[in-house]
Parts: structure tokens; sequence; C-alpha cells
């Protein structure tokens, strides 16, 4: 119709997804949260701007007032006594802000919550509805389309990865001296499958470096896959389930080719999540693999003596950042201690710590949403004081996206840090058997 | 969509400041952005990988891989990090004019 407000379609599809998506978990946390404002001093937003809409029970109320107009009676009948609103296309805009500027989906705040809920489950929906409406960032969404067109999402060719391995196993095979030093790809039946962020192989390769290192000096059956070998889940960040199935299916399947025993996640956060705990969930069945980080991976071979660390390789001192996804939300929380204490000379907590932790800014995809810069940079600011307290002239985390973004901080905010990954710093002490005799 | 002002040229960057028009891109301007990078002289070595990201991009479209850097360049990993602080992706690639890389950067 001619005289149809621009945005109606949008607005359409929103409703319709705030209709049918809705379970009972949802439905009931949207109900809850009777605005208590214990939440607001656990969200590094909110500490490092200051302003009310960072609360995160001010996020949650931006969808939960949809949620009142268009699913409750009292909203229907009196939607102004409820604070009830009807969803139309302001209320989304200010909507893709709360949900896509103002959250990480980090989930400090359910810590707190009053009662009990976990307000990144709510922000998550938001994102579902915004989804409907075509509001996802650019940046997000591009990075969704890239990983479904071309399995990853740099949309790496097969031939780049096997070209990229090749090159660092010959510098793997001349560091250690040993030519029998490899970097096994595409092979059936190892016992792990080790499985990589995208930014390592186009533009970080340290860390693959370190990790192949690390599995041959513990002897490990291992392989990396040159095709669908993404752990990224962008479709996780876009709250878009079927291009979240989609993406986690591909590596499972690609798993199962292999037959491999295990799937072990390089260090990435959200990869880890996904993979270990809602990817079974998505695809609706156990997996006949274990998944495991390679985090835990390390710590074991520690444990059971098959690496040897010399934590004078590394005399400067070490602080951790506790990626959410990994530990708050992942569990995996003393292992990286164990390995840190094991391979660094001066290892110091930051405060606070394990799954107390802030996140660095940069969760929730927000570092592919540009328009969000800014806050991201200010948001970052509570884990930048963090860093700067500890007095470490290295920082370590386990998840490639929070490198990327603690690389940005040390920028911003000066701090002259090193920022690396566990692996890059466990392969730097170790302890390299002797060379066997020519 | 925001401007960037260096030494009294102005230039349309995106939020992450990565140029906006490939075109304006010349030895000055790289230079100049070379400036917010932490690089305080662009040495022969910087201009080596900002020229095979340039022509890259110029031919494909998008930033090369890191191991095409060192291999065209015979410049080892940790040496491009440290001429690049920012790292290859962000660092490099801003001040060789390119938009941003896609994917987890």
């Amino acid at each position: 119709m001619a005289d149809r407000p621009p945005g109606t379609a949008a607005v359409q599809r929103a409703l319709e997804v705030l209709r049918d998506r809705l379970d009972a978990r949802t439905t009931a946390f949207l109900n809850s949260c009777v605005r208590c404002g214990l939440c607001a001093d656990t969200c590094h937003v909110y500490l490092a701007d200051g302003e009310a809409e960072s609360m995160p029970a001010h996020k949650v109320e931006r969808i939960a007032r949809f949620f009142r107009r268009h699913h409750t009676l009292l909203g229907r009948l009196a939607p102004g006594f409820v604070g009830a609103q009807t969803l139309d296309q302001e209320g989304l805009n200010a909507l893709a802000v709360a949900a896509f500027g103002r959250c990480t989906l980090c989930g400090r705040c359910a810590l707190n919550c009053s009662v009990g809920l976990d307000p990144s489950t709510i922000i998550r929906f938001a994102r579902t509805v915004l989804g409907a409406a075509g509001m996802v960032p650019n940046g997000i969404r591009a990075n969704v389309d890239l990983a479904l067109a071309t399995g990853n999402n740099m949309g790496i060719s097969r031939e780049d990865v096997l070209e990229t391995v090749t090159w660092l196993e010959q510098d793997l095979q001349d560091t250690l001296g040993d030519p029998a030093a490899a970097m096994p790809v595409d092979r059936r039946g190892a016992r792990v499958l080790y499985a990589v962020n995208p930014r390592e192989v186009k533009f970080f390769p340290l860390s693959l470096s370190a990790a192949a290192m690390i599995f041959h000096v513990a002897g490990e059956d291992w392989t990396l896959t040159s095709s669908d070998f993404d752990i990224t889940n962008y479709g996780y960040f876009a709250a878009d389930a079927g291009a979240a199935r989609a993406i986690a299916g591909r590596l499972v399947a690609r798993a199962e080719e292999l037959g491999v025993e295990e799937l072990v996640v390089a260090e990435c956060g959200h990869g880890y999540r996904t993979l270990r705990w809602e990817a079974p969930e998505w695809l609706g069945r156990p997996f006949p693999f274990r998944v495991r980080s390679f985090v835990e991976v390390m710590a074991d071979y520690l444990a059971g003596g098959r690496l040897r660390l010399d934590p004078g390789k590394n005399p400067e001192r070490v602080t951790l950042h506790d990626p959410c996804n990994l530990v708050r939300n992942g569990g995996v929380i003393e292992e990286q201690r164990v390995l840190l204490r094991a391979a660094a000379k001066d290892f110091v907590e930051m405060t606070p710590n394990r799954e107390d932790n802030y996140c660095c800014g940069g969760g929730g995809g927000i570092l592919a949403a540009s328009e969000h810069t800014a806050r991201r940079i200010e948001a970052g600011r509570i884990k930048a004081d963090q860093i700067r307290a500890t007095g470490a002239k290295v920082v370590a985390s386990p998840c490639h996206n929070c490198i990327d973004q603690l690389m940005e901080l040390n920028r911003a905010y000066k701090l002259g840090v090193e920022v690396r990954t566990l692996a890059e710093i466990v392969a730097d002490a170790l302890v390299l058997p002797a060379k066997p005799a020519p | 969509m925001s401007d960037i002002t260096i030494a009294g040229r102005t230039f349309a960057v995106d939020e992450e400041g990565f140029l906006q028009r490939p075109e304006v891109w010349d030895d000055e301007v790289a230079r100049l952005f070379a400036t917010t990078e932490g690089v305080t002289e662009m040495t022969p070595e910087h201009w080596a990988v900002v020229r095979i990201i340039r022509e890259h991009y110029l031919e494909h479209g998008n930033a090369p891989m890191v191991r095409l850097l060192c291999q065209r360049t015979g410049l080892n990993l940790r040496t491009i990090f440290k001429l690049f602080p920012s790292g290859p992706a962000k660092g490099a690639c801003r001040v060789a004019g390119l938009p941003k890389p896609e994917g987890c950067v």
C-alpha cells in the first residue's frame, strides 16, 4: 500500500518472531525482571560510560516492554500502566543499540541478578527479533554470509590453507632442527582434529605454529583440516539459529568424516562455548567425539609429563585475561593458571578474575560491528585499568577475539604490553627433548 | 564514517580509521597514516610490506595472507609484527589504504 509507513514490513517480521520464537525460558525471563538494578555494577559497559541505558536491566527493558504490549493482557488493555510499548521502527532502532552496542553477551550480570535471570539470554532473543527486521550490524552479517558461502569467515581457500601450513611446517622443522616435525592435514583416523580461527591462518599464525610445536613435543596423533576448519560462529552472535546450526554443523561433520576421537578447539572463547555446549543442542544429538579446548589439552599434557616447561624462558610479568565464553560461560577456569604458573616466572592475577572477570569489551561480535567502535573502546577502559594495575608486560588470553580487542586497548590506552595466546607462551617455555644423536 | 586530520590533511575514514576512498591513497597518505600506527619512520621494510598489500588488494580486492607477505618480502613473521605494532590485519592494512579486512579482526 502506498500509504504504508516505511519500515512496516520489517516491523511485521519482528513482531512475528516476538510471537513465534518465545520459548518457556525466555518468556519466564521477560516476565521476571523486577528492575532492582543490582546488575548495574556488574556491567563493564555501564561502569565505563555511566549511562542509565547501559544498565543490564535497562537493556532488558527495551525488549520486555514490547513483550508486555503484545503478549500480556495488562499490556494490551493498559499499556501505559505497565510500561508496555508498541513495537515500531523507532523502538527497534533503540533496541539495536542496546543489544549490539551496549551488550557483549558476557553474562557477568547474571552473577548478581536478584531473581536469578541470565540477561544475556534475553539480549540474544532481542538480537533474533532484530535479525528478522534485517537489523543485525552489517559487519556481523557479512561474517555470517562469508562463512556460509566459503566455509570460513575470511573466505580463505583450501589452497591458501595448504600453502600456509606447508610454509609453517618448514619453519617448525627449521626451529626444532627435526625434519620429522609435521603439521598433518586432512589425515583420517588421527586421534585429534585441531580446528582453528581463520585469523590464525590468514594473519596471526604464531599461535598455530606454537600449537604444532606443542602437539609434536607431546607426541600427539593429530591433524588439521583444509576445509571447514573454522571454529568461530557469527551466527551465534547474530542470534540466527539456522546459520549458527549450519556453521557448527559443518565442522562437526568434518570431524565425523575424519573419524577423530577428539575435536580440539583452538583458543577462541565463543568457538569453545558454541562447539562444546551449544552445538549438540542445535544439532539435536550428541557427537561421537569429545570436544575440548586446547587449554585443557595443554594442561593435560603438562600433568601427564608430556611437556616440560621452564618458566625462566618467560621472565617478564604476565597477567591473564579470562575470556567470558571460555571461563564464566564455558567452565574452563583453572587450566590456564596451571599452565601460566609453569610457563612464566612472574604470573599475577588481575582483579577480579576467573568467572568474576570483566569482559574485555570486545565480546558478542561487537568487534565486527564498526558502528559501535567508540563504545567498544570506551567499554574496554575497565579492562585497561585492570591490566595497568597488575604492572604486567605481557597479557595472556586464550581467545583470539579478546586478543584483537586487547591489542586495540593497548593502542588506545597506551598500556605498553604484549598480548599473546597461551600456546605461544607455553611453546616459548618448552624444554625440548635432546636431539637424537646423528 | 568520520574524518581524520593528519598533519593538516583531512581524510574520510570508517569508524576504525580505515580509508574510505582507496583512490586517494599515495605514498604521502601512507606516511601520514603510519604516524597513527606508532610507526615513526617508513623504512624500506615497511614499504615492501605496504606495496605487496596494496598490489594484492588492487588485484584481488582483499588483503593477502601473511604467508605471502613473509615470502615476498623475505621478512619473518615476528619482524612484520614489530614493523606494524597493530599487526598485519589492522596496522599494515590501514597504512596501505585498504578497507577493514573481513572476518575476526
